[in-house]
């Protein structure tokens, strides 16, 4: 817990809590049935606590873990002897019977659970037919002991002009868990969100930090109505299914991220007043923020920050103005949920909440002396835009740029004014099309989706980088194309969608596999991801 | 003077529990309609019971009343205990008869504060009391939190109680929060003297109304009886409360969806006052200088005293919760498990329960299989035993009102109506059902 | 200018309108907030000029349709509160039996007079835009509701059931208990207060919006209820839910 609440940036409140607990351990006396910690290494343990004890029949033994809990013993526990060999001796097979006690029964080694993962993704009748009792109770997540998940909301009084914000306990196996507020739900069936609970413990945290989370405690089987949660049996079941037709071997995997720790996570957020509205579309508006204490956000193009309406909550919005414009920033605000219905009400001069710059933001220097092919679906012309835009305020050190944008239909084209000015400039090709134009509506330009544009420009695969940002619908069909093209995976780089709420990779809201979006995205290269379930 | 001619139709009367309609009309002076009718959607809720299991009843019978919730689910569970021979500890007994008292100081204090207090001060509704007498709003609002933290403690909430189930409670209050609660009871009673002066002072605007009322209600020897007794009537004497149908003759009215009652006479009154009327001196100490107060004493057939009975009620209750929590504090609170469930053996039996609420006395009757399965049930709501009175007293108090501006008519017909609290939802069920 | 606002019941024990009552204090301060203009259990007047309606209570009977459908022109806002006005409630529990049958057994001859159809919530006869679910409702998520309707956002309910509450509160599951409980499948937002006070879930605010209702009743029958209880336990609240399933 202590790793996952420190990676990259670490959790103030955890910490604080953490640092003014007290953690007493007894050593397990009796075994429910449904326990298997011994085979998960956690049945006894020899550090992180304070102080643990051994039941000894008529007094207590006690290990002492850590500066706090001797001076415990020593302003507390005044009755306290030094303990004599044999007690010492008796310690020890106490813990070694421990490790017998368990009811429970692997049939392989457990160290193989991350393998048999990796193998078993797409079986999917493996998944449905283990996950068509669940009730989406959320008791398994919820008594789990390593489960962090959660929420954020805000809380007004009825003032309505001061509340609370607050974090709550939040359940992957809960059926809103991966929904955005357009309704797309990232993890809408049953086998999907009970897959991911496995995947989560077993695979993905292993991948990330090199331990599998599941203390074999046994309280999600125990606390399971249906009785579908044990993972032994699933396991055991996976590991029948698998064996004779694979072979199995330990694979030592080294965690694909760094963990590294600068500074705490900023949960409180910098308050930022709006200068300028500019409605754009019936549904979206262009909003320009500063932030009141004068400073400069300092993003990456294509970052997003957490916009707070507060009162409401807050909503991850991509940056579409390019960090070489100065004094403020720009968002691209579609209404969809309350809080960005919300934010349209704003005016000039109202204030909101921001948090961030998060994620990982197109890497400009990289791409310098690179040809460019950005390729915008829709909304996704916002966040490219502050790439695209950052490109021309530095024109000379990039090679070819083409922009290609598609959109529904001709009301719904943003940046009208600003891309028809494109038009004019020899340095940059510009094409766009509708999917389709309504009969009472004017429209000389091409119709037809965004890849009717890809044929009609010209570029070098091996020299051009594509950009692709869109709705979740268009990368498939994009990919294909480019791919088409022989344009190689590592030359694709995507911004992807997901449901994001802290920002920083605790809550576990937006995560796909082991990858975390607003951490190690929202922009990832393709050759990265390509092979990332649940990705595209 | 000339012979009035009137015409007034007070269409869902405000300030009531429910769906009441007055309809009155004169022609040159002689009466032509004067009716008491319930337009109130029917509820059925001796349908919904029958086939039901003996450990539901009184969850779906809680949802017959949102105020008397408690009540209710007493009286049901008191059937059911009668029918199948559960009885109850002694310590249940008093958390249970406390329960009670809450019951009664919420809906009292409600009535009181919330539905007649704005006429005996000319307004429309509490909400303009709020800015023009803010004190005595507040105290009106602190007693009725009293009420429902008594009930929470108690219960689990005030409305569909939680706790209250077959053989006891599901959960108990520890004996430090009962002494907290007794503190703070002992705390309110400057509070209920400033209600009962408060009232004092607009009493007047009371009108002097009589007429010769047969009263019903619950009885017993040594306490003011709300939990269980006897019936007793003031013309007839009293009988078991099994024999409840004999006092009760329930019967349709082709204009009102619910039915009414009558015994001795062509109707009878229920309520604080007919409780008052037959057990006065069973009334706490308290509560009968507060009767004095306001010169209410036993036999008074005034239906606008009804309004003063249950302040006086309302002190009875505080005091009579301070005793109990007494007792049990003297004997000692034994303490039960969380989630507590009390053995039951099941089986067949017909039983009564007859419990006092704040409108009057409430009968449940069901009958089981060997099961456990209700096969019949029967439900005596108390308003609707004061449905033929409160039409009698209508057509009584109208010609003494015929030579005020119909306005003022339509404001004291509505005020007879608000003096009995009647509590219509309840009323509009039914009679015994057959079914299985 | 603070919104209008008004109360109104059907077919319901008006337990609703009592929490709303019961906020004691706090209803001043959200007087503050909005103007009750019509509120025929507390106050004399009534208007039909308002914005957010109340209302409480089933639809039983035909004409109750055509005050509904009033209330619907009037204002801008609905609002069900209590199971009765959001799922059809414990009235529900008649629409399995014969509805003439009971029409008669309970009035007799004069049954005819009396006229019904099968309880029903509001949604079924009026678009709803908000829920305040419960039997009867918790005064604080109403609250919260409100709160929501003044913020100009949509109220955060729960689509999550009850067991994720008891499981926050630490409650020990009815079922290992030896109770039988319906809160797997039925919407959370009231914190669990059933199970709090020692009892069950009798899943009062409704079903989840995509229940496993056969897994549920699967639970119940494997720990040792009978077919028809399970059945019947169902029908309790979720009577006119399952009909429409």
């Amino acid at each position: 817990m202590d790793e996952i609440f420190a990676e990259t940036k670490s959790d103030p409140y955890y910490f604080e809590k953490r640092k003014s607990s007290i953690i007493i351990g007894v050593n397990i006396q009796k075994m429910s049935k449904w326990c298997f910690a011994p085979f998960m290494g956690c049945a006894t343990i020899e550090y992180g606590y304070d102080l643990m004890l051994t039941d000894l029949g008529n007094r207590y033994a006690i290990n002492i873990g850590s500066e706090k809990g001797e001076e415990l013993l020593e302003k507390y526990a005044k009755n306290v002897t030094n303990a004599l060999a044999r007690d010492i001796q008796l310690v020890g097979q106490k813990k070694r019977e421990i490790m017998y006690m368990s009811q429970q029964k692997f049939d392989f080694p457990p160290e193989l659970i991350p393998e048999l993962l990796s193998k078993s993704y797409e079986k999917s009748a493996f998944w449905e037919n283990h996950s068509e009792k669940c009730l989406a109770c959320g008791s398994c997540v919820l008594v789990c002991p390593t489960c962090y998940c959660f929420d954020v909301k805000d809380n007004p009084d009825l003032s309505l002009a001061r509340g609370e914000r607050i974090r709550t306990w939040d359940g992957c196996l809960l059926e809103d868990f991966a929904k955005i507020a357009s309704g797309e739900n990232f993890r809408a069936t049953k086998p999907t969100r009970y897959r991911h609970r496995y995947f989560k413990k077993g695979k993905y945290l292993y991948d990330r930090f090199g331990f599998i989370s599941c203390v074999g405690c046994g309280r999600c089987s125990s606390n399971c109505l249906p009785d579908i949660a044990n993972p032994v049996s699933l396991f055991n079941d996976m590991y029948h299914q698998i064996r004779d037709k694979e072979m199995l071997a330990t694979a030592a995997t080294t965690p694909e991220v760094k963990i590294e720790t600068e500074g705490n996570i900023d949960y409180v957020p910098k308050l930022a007043t709006i200068v300028k509205k500019v409605p754009m579309t019936a549904n979206e508006t262009l909003f320009e923020l500063r932030l009141n204490d004068g400073s400069e956000l300092g993003h990456k193009p294509s970052q997003f920050v957490e916009i707070s309406v507060f009162g409401i909550g807050e909503a991850p919005i991509s940056l579409s103005s390019p960090p070489t414009k100065k004094g403020t920033f720009e968002l691209c605000v579609r209404k969809v949920g309350n809080v960005t219905s919300k934010l349209h009400t704003l005016n000039v001069g109202d204030e909101v909440g921001v948090r961030g710059p998060f994620g990982t933001g197109f890497d400009a220097d990289f791409l310098k002396g690179k040809d460019l092919l950005f390729i915008a679906g829709g909304l996704g012309i916002a966040p490219l835009r502050s790439l695209f835009n950052y490109v021309l305020d530095n024109r000379k050190d990039y090679g070819n740029v083409i922009l290609l944008y598609g959109c529904k239909e001709p009301r719904e084209l943003l940046f009208s004014s600003e891309l028809l000015a494109l038009k004019n400039r020899t340095d940059v090709e510009f094409k766009n099309t509708v999917n389709w134009c309504p009969e009472n509506e004017e429209w000389a330009g091409n119709i037809g989706v965004i890849t009717t544009l890809i044929p009609q420009v010209d570029f070098d695969p091996e020299k051009t980088w594509t950009i692709v940002c869109g709705p979740p619908v268009m990368y498939k069909f994009v990919i294909a194309d480019l791919k088409a093209k022989k344009v190689p995976d590592d030359h694709i780089i995507l911004s992807l969608e997901r449901r994001m709420k802290c920002g920083v990779g605790k809550c576990g809201h937006c995560q796909i596999n082991q990858i975390y979006v607003c951490k190690d995205g929202p922009v990832f290269n393709y050759s990265k991801i390509k092979g990332v379930p649940e990705a595209l | 003077m000339k012979k009035p001619n009137i015409n007034v139709e007070v269409h869902h009367v405000t300030r009531v529990e429910g769906h009441g309609n007055i309809y009155v009309n004169v022609k040159d002076g002689i009466i032509e309609k004067c009716e008491w009718n319930i337009s109130e959607a029917p509820r059925f809720f001796e349908a919904m019971v029958a086939g039901r299991n003996w450990n539901e009843l009184h969850h779906i019978t809680s949802r017959i009343c949102g105020i008397c919730s408690i009540g209710h689910t007493l009286a049901s569970l008191r059937a059911t205990e009668a029918a199948m021979g559960i009885k109850i500890s002694d310590q249940d007994l008093k958390l249970r008869k406390i329960a009670l008292h809450a019951e009664n100081l919420q809906s009292h204090i409600l009535h009181l504060g919330f539905l007649v207090l704005p006429d005996l001060m000319g307004v429309g509704s509490v909400i303009p009391l709020a800015s023009s007498n803010p004190e005595e709003v507040k105290t009106v609002l602190q007693l009725h939190r009293l009420a429902n933290e008594m009930s929470n403690l108690l219960c689990g909430r005030t409305t569909h109680p939680q706790r209250l189930i077959p053989g006891g409670f599901s959960k108990i209050p520890s004996l430090k929060e009962l002494k907290e609660l007794k503190k703070k009871l002992q705390d309110s009673v400057p509070k209920l003297q400033a209600v009962a002066e408060l009232f004092k002072s607009v009493a007047p605007k009371l009108p002097d109304f009589q007429r010769e009322t047969e009263f019903i209600a619950l009885t017993k020897p040594d306490e003011y009886a709300l939990y269980d007794g006897d019936i007793a009537s003031s013309d007839t004497g009293k009988a078991p409360a099994s024999e409840y149908l004999a006092f009760t003759n329930e019967y349709i009215v082709p204009i009102s969806t619910a039915k009414r009652a009558k015994h001795a006479r062509e109707s009878y009154m229920v309520g604080a006052l007919a409780r008052l009327n037959i057990n006065f001196d069973r009334l706490s100490p308290l509560a009968k200088k507060t009767a004095g107060m306001f010169g209410l004493k036993p036999v008074c057939h005034n239906p606008f005293m009804n309004n003063i009975a249950q302040l006086v009620e309302v002190v009875h209750s505080v005091e009579d919760s301070i005793r109990l929590i007494d007792e049990l504090e003297a004997a000692g609170l034994q303490s039960q498990p969380d989630y507590h469930q009390p053995e039951i053996t099941v089986k067949a039996g017909h039983g009564v329960g007859a419990v006092e609420v704040p409108r009057g006395i409430l009968f449940h009757d069901y009958t089981y299989n060997q099961k456990g399965v209700c096969t019949k049930a029967n439900c005596v709501i108390p308003t609707n035993q004061n449905h033929g009175n409160i039409e009698l007293d209508l057509k009584a108090l109208l010609p003494q009102v015929l030579d005020k501006t119909e306005k003022e008519i339509e404001l004291s017909l509505e005020m007879l109506v608000r003096a009995y609290d009647p509590c219509i939802s309840c009323s509009t069920h039914c009679v015994r059902v057959h079914f299985v | 200018m603070k919104p209008k606002v008004a109360f109104f019941d059907f077919a319901g024990c008006e337990g609703d309108q009592l929490q709303v009552a019961n906020l004691e204090e706090e209803l001043l301060t959200l007087l503050g907030q909005v103007k009750v203009v019509s509120f025929r259990e507390v106050m004399k007047e009534h208007s039909d000029n308002y914005d957010i309606a109340f209302i409480e209570g089933s639809c039983t009977r035909l004409q109750d349709e055509d005050r509904l459908k009033q209330i619907r022109k009037n204002a801008k806002i609905v609002v069900a509160i209590g199971s009765c006005a959001t799922i059809g409630g414990i009235n529900c529990i008649r629409n399995y039996k014969d509805l003439d049958e009971v029409r008669k057994t309970v009035y007799g001859e004069n049954a005819k007079l009396f006229d019904t159809y099968a309880a029903r919530p509001i949604d079924a006869v009026i678009p709803v835009d908000a829920y305040v679910h419960g039997c009867p409702i918790d005064k604080d998520e109403f609250l919260q509701v409100v709160k929501s309707l003044l913020l100009g956002k949509k109220p955060d309910i729960p689509t999550y059931p009850v067991c994720v509450e008891c499981k926050k509160n630490e409650n020990v599951c009815a079922f290992e208990r030896g109770q039988f409980c319906v809160g797997p499948v039925t919407r959370a937002g009231c914190n669990s207060c059933c199970v709090n006070e020692g009892t069950v879930c009798w899943g009062c605010r409704g079903l989840v919006d995509n229940p496993n209702e056969n897994a549920q009743k699967e639970v119940l029958i494997k720990n040792g209820l009978t077919v028809d209880d399970a059945i019947g336990k169902f029908r309790l609240y979720f009577g006119w839910q399952e009909r429409k399933r």
